[in-house]
């Protein structure tokens, strides 16, 4: 999905590092993922932040991702993206705690 | 003297109000028995329960969390709590009292509700300070809900190519195929005799 010409396979130890630097950075934006989170639920009050994360996510996956591949367009594609957008939050607001590390593990096997 | 421990997270405060267990050696500001606990939530009543209550309305949030992150409908249901999404955003949660004539009590949280209650139920978890059972998620099927059909779409999905695959393979032979014919070999044969 990388706009990447060099295919290469994570290792498991790059996998795991990954991971942890994830739920550190997760624990750290809690207070700013759960304010997304709430902006879309009062939809007409606080759709600013929601727009503006929202516009920030598309151009970062403009910036980093194939755009040709199939599944980048469904990411880009803003009236189907909410979805993956809110799982994806929700899955970091799950894993803020010391056992965080196995939840997202177990969580994205599971996704 | 009761011992009194609060988790908070952002919207949400979880307090254990119980006693150590002497009988163990248990320090004093320990929790052991478990006599009482109040979830609050900004924006909401209060919701209480004794001992009993709270590891079912504890397993309740986490298999569902589980549930809405996997790609299954996502409902809970049990004697004691229903959670069910209202949609992407919203959950309702219905609380049903174990006493008579009690009305069950319906809330609907958030996205944002929901992640700080299952936080303030992580630290309850990690903390050394409350000995509780551990709440382990366990594989729960929702009874409805398209899980089901899941199955059956599942098992559609995996027999349907092949026979549509050999099905088109029978179609399009089947307009190449040579019909052998003994009737005009035979003439054949006796044309190239005479020649």
């Amino acid at each position: 999905m990388r706009k990447s010409y060099v295919i290469n396979d994570i290792k498991i130890n790059e996998f795991d590092a990954l991971i942890r630097i994830t739920v550190e950075m997760s624990k750290y934006l809690y207070p700013y993922i759960r304010e997304i989170l709430k902006s879309k639920e009062d939809n007409e009050e606080n759709s600013v932040i929601w727009n503006d994360f929202n516009n920030r996510f598309i151009e970062l996956i403009n910036e980093r991702f194939n755009v040709d591949s199939m599944r980048v367009k469904k990411l880009l594609n803003q009236a189907e993206n909410d979805e993956i957008i809110i799982k994806s939050l929700l899955i970091l607001s799950f894993c803020i705690s010391n056992h965080g590390y196995d939840k997202l593990k177990s969580f994205l096997f599971d996704f | 003297m009761q011992n009194k421990l609060s988790f908070n997270q952002s919207s949400a405060s979880l307090e254990i109000i119980g006693l150590p267990d002497y009988s163990i050696n248990e320090n004093k500001d320990q929790i052991s028995i478990i006599s009482q606990w109040k979830l609050t939530i900004i924006n909401k009543p209060l919701i209480e329960g004794k001992m009993e209550h709270l590891h079912p309305i504890m397993n309740a949030f986490y298999i569902y969390s589980n549930l809405l992150i996997k790609n299954v409908i996502p409902i809970y249901e049990s004697k004691l709590i229903d959670i069910k999404a209202d949609n992407l955003h919203i959950h309702n949660v219905v609380l049903k009292s174990s006493k008579p004539n009690v009305k069950p009590l319906i809330l609907k949280i958030g996205n944002s509700s929901l992640s700080d209650i299952i936080n303030c139920f992580d630290q309850l978890n990690e903390s050394s300070k409350v000995r509780i059972k551990k709440t382990v998620v366990s594989n729960y099927t929702p009874k409805e809900g398209t899980f089901g059909l899941n199955n059956k779409v599942k098992v559609f999905n995996f027999i349907m190519p092949p026979f549509i695959a050999i099905c088109s393979l029978i179609v399009f032979s089947s307009t190449f195929i040579y019909f052998y014919n003994p009737v005009e070999d035979k003439e054949k044969n006796a044309l190239i005799n005479t020649k």
